[in-house]
């Protein structure tokens, strides 16, 4: 960065360049130091250390942001340190704290096993359907205008919004066992959603189905229409256009959707609980153990629970920055 | 042949009407006019992107009004090439093959042919990301013209380009199209890409067919006011229309035409390179006018001349040569006499 001086003498930068990305206050006050905080508090001493460590290595060879005044920003960068340390330090604290014997003991425990192949496989199941039917309606949504866009939008959020508890219940009535639809679907075709494993696919797919369709609807409005209509005129029907050059174009965006609606599912407990406390998925185990036996019994679940999070996490975060790199 | 019958499609916010417009096979028509005039929207009702609400649409033939597009053997190329950018350039290429086979021809002769005509044969293993402007246009207008289309839409295709590449793609544009039997329908809003194709020119305004005609006839005899101000007239005077008992008597404070047609609202229109400029006040003729010298503008190739006439309510402008006016001495102030009577053009509001 040229130094330029003002009329006054005093060193002024030339003008608000894109920042160079290089160490600066900003990493002090949001990384390094509630990061070495929260290792301190965890007793973890030499982590710690590394930490302060490499930022001060990183500042010495950082030169180029040296001559921003950060003095304004102050206030609101340790309000975001503040915010990093309160995220942080739970989630590292039970990863830290816990016996790692005791999490590999508590993996090998046939209920937890049992709980844990549900969730996955009826997180997994629901976030299939969800695409089945997501993937189509976030592309109308991408595509098309229409009167009542907006509500439909609104819809489809809805679930985020509602307590989930108040989701189970309200599809109980729907799908319980003397429900609108579960009722004949009971009666006709021996179909009971209530304390199934259906039921619990069918209270993920209500929570999980706002991440599909706005990651795929967003997905869709990156691609220019007018490239499908380039398909078109190639000889490509309308489907054809879009499952090769659409899709191709957007397989990503729809991952990372999945991997979003997957999460959400294995971490939703309030609907899955009201709909199906049975059979019961590692949420429900979860807070049974916290109920009749006090939370640090519950201590290993959590973390191999925590770490579970994570790996989906990453994965998450690698989807995306594939897709930042291809650009 | 294409032909547009009536054609008319109300959006929201843009309407298209009534739009009639033929274009012989092999012609190459490039349609200009200002932009947001609904050019592109054509090519798009052309391509069956959009329906029209009436009206009927043939290509050769056919109609086409209600075919998809995949069904209308009609290329289509746009401004920003729109490769598809997961598939290398020898993919780009055969994108349309998959589709329009034809008798077994191996697929990979059609690329190399095409890829050859556009001297981009060296291309075909690079994605599209690592193009420059002028290549990914080729490789487009390539992609194009691998299924065979029996139509081009060129939407406006050179217009990204830096000016060296454009007028070399312009250049091969023609080649390409004077080779073939292709029927060409290329937009632009740029009238001096539009003179240079060398063919007819339709002019859209607010999504309605405004004039058409050979770049000539547009640049001398506009049909409408709106063509000429886009074509860059000068000199036009909204005209009192009075009927004789011989005709219709049109006229602009003193220049005063004969016209057999008098509906609506009419203009005439001066050619300032039909004024005739002589020394002196006039004698008493008919469009004869006596004009004082405003402005002199030395335009490099020609003068031009504006004066001011009593009873028009703009200065007349007349481009001489630089000779003309060193043996009028014509001078700021001074007065001379402008012949009009040759350079007048009667057009339509």
């Amino acid at each position: 960065m040229t130094k330029v001086e003002d009329f006054a003498g005093e060193p002024v930068e030339r003008r608000a360049l894109p920042d160079s990305g290089g160490f600066s206050a900003f990493s002090w006050l949001l990384v390094a130091i509630p990061l070495a905080a929260v290792f301190l508090l965890l007793d973890r001493y030499w982590i710690a250390a590394a930490i302060l460590a490499t930022a001060a290595v990183w500042a010495v060879r950082g030169r180029e942001s040296k001559n921003r005044n950060y003095a304004p920003l102050a206030v609101f960068t340790v309000a975001g340190g503040v915010l990093v340390f309160f995220i942080v330090l739970p989630i590292l604290n039970l990863l830290f704290t816990t016996d790692p014997s005791r999490i590999a003991s508590t993996a090998r425990d046939p209920a937890v096993q049992a709980a844990l192949s549900i969730t996955l496989s009826a997180a997994l199941i629901a976030t299939l359907i969800s695409l089945l039917f997501g993937v189509p309606l976030g592309y109308v949504l991408a595509r098309e205008k229409f009167a009542g866009k907006a509500l439909v939008e609104g819809i489809v959020d809805m679930p985020v919004v509602i307590p989930h508890t108040i989701a189970g219940i309200a599809l109980l009535f729907i799908f319980g066992r003397g429900g609108i639809l579960g009722a004949p679907l009971n009666a006709h075709f021996n179909i009971l959603l209530s304390d199934t494993y259906w039921g619990i696919v069918l209270a993920m797919l209500f929570v999980g189905l706002p991440f599909i369709v706005n990651h795929c609807r967003d997905g869709f409005l990156k691609v220019d229409p007018r490239i499908e209509y380039v398909a078109r005129s190639l000889g490509a029907t309308y489907l054809q256009a879009f499952f090769r050059v659409t899709i191709p174009l957007t397989w990503r965006a729809l991952l990372s959707g999945a991997i979003m609606t997957w999460a959400r599912a294995i971490s939703e407990f309030g609907s899955v609980a009201i709909i199906a406390y049975y059979p019961k998925t590692i949420n429900t185990l979860l807070f049974e153990w916290y109920n009749f036996f006090g939370y640090t019994y519950t201590k290993p679940l959590s973390a191999l629970l925590l770490l579970i999070a994570l790996a989906i996490f990453i994965s998450l975060r690698a989807v995306a920055t594939l897709r930042r790199a291809e650009h | 042949m294409i032909k547009l019958e009536k054609i008319s499609r109300v959006w929201p916010e843009f309407a298209i009407r009534d739009i009639t417009l033929e274009v012989s096979a092999g012609q190459y028509l490039v349609i200009v006019g200002p932009t947001g005039a609904g050019k592109t929207l054509l090519l798009e009702l052309l391509l069956g992107i959009h329906q029209p609400d009436t009206g009927r649409v043939f290509i050769g033939e056919r109609d086409v009004t209600a075919l998809p597009p995949e069904k209308r053997g009609v290329g289509m190329v746009y401004q920003d090439y729109l490769l598809f950018p997961h598939l290398d350039v020898a993919r780009n290429l055969a994108f349309g093959l998959r589709y329009r086979e034809r008798g077994g021809e191996p697929s990979g002769k059609r690329v190399d042919e095409i890829a050859e005509l556009l001297g981009i044969r060296h291309l075909l293993h690079r994605y599209p990301h690592t193009l420059s402007g002028g290549e990914k246009q080729r490789v487009a207008i390539g992609r194009a013209l691998v299924p065979e289309p029996n139509v081009l839409l060129l939407d406006e295709p050179l217009s990204a380009l830096d000016r060296g590449t454009a007028s070399r793609l312009r250049s091969e544009l023609k080649t390409l199209h004077a080779a073939g039997k292709l029927t060409i329908l290329h937009v632009t809003h740029d009238l001096s890409e539009a003179r240079q194709m060398g063919g007819p020119i339709a002019l859209i305004k607010e999504g309605r067919l405004d004039a058409i005609g050979a770049a000539e006839d547009l640049l001398r005899r506009p049909p409408t006011v709106f063509a000429a101000n886009f074509f860059g007239a000068v000199n036009l005077y909204k005209a009192d229309v009075e009927r004789t008992s011989g005709g219709v008597r049109i006229a602009a404070g003193p220049i005063v035409a004969e016209s057999t047609q008098a509906e609506g609202t009419l203009f005439l229109m001066i050619h300032p390179d039909e004024v005739v400029l002589l020394p002196g006040s006039p004698a008493d003729r008919i469009n004869h006018l006596c004009g004082e010298v405003i402005a002199l503008t030395d335009e490099g190739h020609y003068v031009a001349v504006q004066l001011r006439v009593d009873g028009l309510p703009a200065p007349l402008t007349a481009y001489v040569s630089r000779h003309s006016v060193r043996s009028h001495m014509l001078e700021l102030g001074g007065v001379v006499t402008a012949d009009v009577e040759r350079a007048i053009h009667i057009l339509r509001e």
